[in-house]
């Protein structure tokens, strides 16, 4: 691609990465979720595969990470969503006052968690797709 | 004997979907009994969080959002199962 493509693809990543992780840390503030931020990052992982080749992405960021990130962020929403260690949530959610950033209980980390299985598997495709 | 057996399933499970329909409200008819009106009123006291989708989405309803992002990397498999080079089984099938 164009020299012009590639520097501004290279200097807006990191911002759309911080507005993906924005989205999904207060998915339970306002419109958001685990959904959109993934899809956001997954979008800025598209840009840099167009801007420059695949291969330069995934030398970065290989395929066998991505499966790993895939299980890690597995297990902890299994651990979050299945309440082990935890005798009842009830105990952080009345500790925790509405519409501050540290409230929800859980609902964060599970965002939080729920995001990188979200890109794990748009990036795989985009990956693929590109690839081809 | 295997036609005899997956037609008692398939009866059992027409029977279930069969008793879900009918419980349904009626056409046009909500009846506020339903679990969405104790969503809307004690979902904030119970999960803690302003943003009622979000907090139906992980708290209320967590299994169903993890077997959907198992269905998003199910996607992503079948995708490079699908589209994936097709070099790579040649040269697998050289070396082996």
């Amino acid at each position: 691609m164009d020299v012009i493509v590639k520097s501004v693809s290279r200097l807006l990543f990191p911002f759309i990465l911080l507005f993906g992780v924005y989205i999904a840390v207060h998915g339970h503030l306002g419109p958001g979720g685990a959904f959109p931020a993934g899809a956001i990052i997954a979008t800025g992982f598209a840009l840099l595969v167009v801007a420059y080749t695949e291969a330069d992405v995934e030398h970065n960021l290989t395929r066998h990470e991505l499966i790993d990130m895939k299980s890690v962020a597995g297990i902890i929403l299994v651990v979050l969503i299945l309440n082990i260690g935890y005798k009842s949530r009830f105990d952080i959610i009345s500790t925790q006052k509405l519409f501050e950033f540290w409230s929800g209980g859980f609902t964060p980390l599970l965002n939080f968690a729920g995001m990188f299985m979200v890109i794990t598997a748009l990036v795989m495709i985009i990956y693929t797709m590109m690839r081809e | 004997m295997r036609k005899i057996v997956a037609t008692v399933l398939v009866l059992y499970l027409g029977l279930f979907i069969f008793m879900g329909l009918v419980s349904l409200p009626a056409f046009g008819s909500f009846e506020s009994k339903h679990v969405a009106e104790y969503y809307l009123q004690k979902g904030v006291f119970h999960t803690g969080s302003a943003n009622l989708v979000n907090a139906i989405v992980w708290d209320f309803r967590g299994y169903d959002t993890l077997g959907e992002e198992t269905v998003l990397f199910t996607a992503a498999m079948g995708v490079f199962l699908v589209v994936r080079r097709k070099e790579y089984g040649r040269y697998r099938k050289k070396r082996v």
